[in-house]
């Protein structure tokens, strides 16, 4: 009897929602047509709105910057259910890690890696790269660092607690850079035009340069968190 | 430059042919790995530079070290 009851009204359900989803979409205005000539518009004039020399980046954290937010966002709920259904609180106990010659080498190389996610990270506006591909860049330290050196090394350096603080650090830099242009300029997340300089210098193109570091702390900060989590439960039976 | 291209995209068709031909996880994630190599190169010779640092990053560095861990947690899963 009960499961009849229960039948009835998931098919209840189900036709209240197909009548809300079709009134919502006979709401929605007609096809006009693909309007092109927006890259044509970026292409002439995004050096004179934003002042940054890489376009891209320009139309990521200027033109679509709310939408950027939105993508950060999506980072930071993966991360959260990773850390929830993987993480638990033991110890890590780790594989020894590579040999004496690959831990030596990779101590020298380790800083030119971390300056060139830096580089990408600071240039967005003005070369190739910005604050994602950056980010990556820094959280392939940490992994490399997990495989080389053993995963406790990682964390007795960089435990997951301060990797947290830096990625919440950075989604809050984005979110007061984008309270700042709400408060200056009237809009959310729009570009602060009291900090445009000549185009082509580091401190240049607005609140972009800002925005890069904050998104790229972010980004890396949570894909370590990531890859940290999935080894954690992977290492502990070796020892 | 279209001979290069055309080069590129057979070994691209190639490698992802391979990488589901294999049975053994290990090659297939070395093939991907060479797939997002490849791609990469594409995407710089389309003067995508944005796109092709993203794909070397993520495509070639952090999904191969992802896969391999995932694949290792599968194999302890396996011997119990």
């Amino acid at each position: 009897m009960t499961g009849l009851l229960k039948k009835i009204l998931i098919i209840v359900v189900l036709l209240f929602t197909t009548l809300a989803l079709y009134l919502n979409f006979i709401l929605m205005p007609e096809y006009q047509g693909l309007k092109t000539g927006v890259s044509n518009y970026i292409i002439q004039s995004a050096l004179r709105d934003t002042g940054s020399l890489n376009l891209i980046t320009a139309v990521l954290y200027d033109y679509r910057a709310f939408d950027s937010l939105g993508e950060s966002t999506v980072i930071f709920g993966a991360v959260s259910g990773i850390v929830l259904i993987l993480s638990r609180k033991m110890l890590p106990v780790s594989s020894k890690g590579l040999s004496f010659i690959v831990k030596r080498t990779l101590g020298i190389i380790t800083p030119f890696i971390g300056l060139f996610g830096l580089y990408v990270i600071s240039h967005g506006h003005l070369s190739p790269g910005g604050g994602f591909q950056g980010g990556v860049i820094l959280a392939a330290i940490s992994i490399i660092f997990s495989i080389v050196y053993g995963s406790a090394f990682d964390y007795r350096r960089y435990s997951p607690q301060k990797k947290t603080i830096l990625e919440t650090g950075g989604a809050l830099t984005f979110l007061t850079i984008g309270l700042a242009g709400l408060f200056f300029e009237g809009a959310f997340l729009h570009n602060l035009n009291f900090l445009t300089a000549e185009p082509g210098t580091l401190l240049s193109a607005g609140s972009i340069p800002y925005i890069n570091i904050g998104v790229g702390f972010k980004v890396g900060a949570g894909l370590a968190i990531i890859f940290y989590s999935m080894i954690q439960k992977t290492f502990e039976e070796d020892y | 430059m279209l001979l290069l291209e055309f080069i590129l995209v057979i070994f691209l068709i190639f490698s992802a042919v391979m990488a589901i031909h294999f049975e053994e996880e290990l090659i297939s994630i070395i093939f991907l790995s060479i797939f997002s190599l490849i791609l990469t190169a594409l995407y710089l010779l389309h003067k995508a530079a944005d796109v092709a640092l993203a794909e070397a990053v993520i495509g070639a560095g952090l999904n191969t070290a992802i896969f391999m861990s995932a694949i290792s947690q599968i194999r302890h899963g396996d011997s119990d």
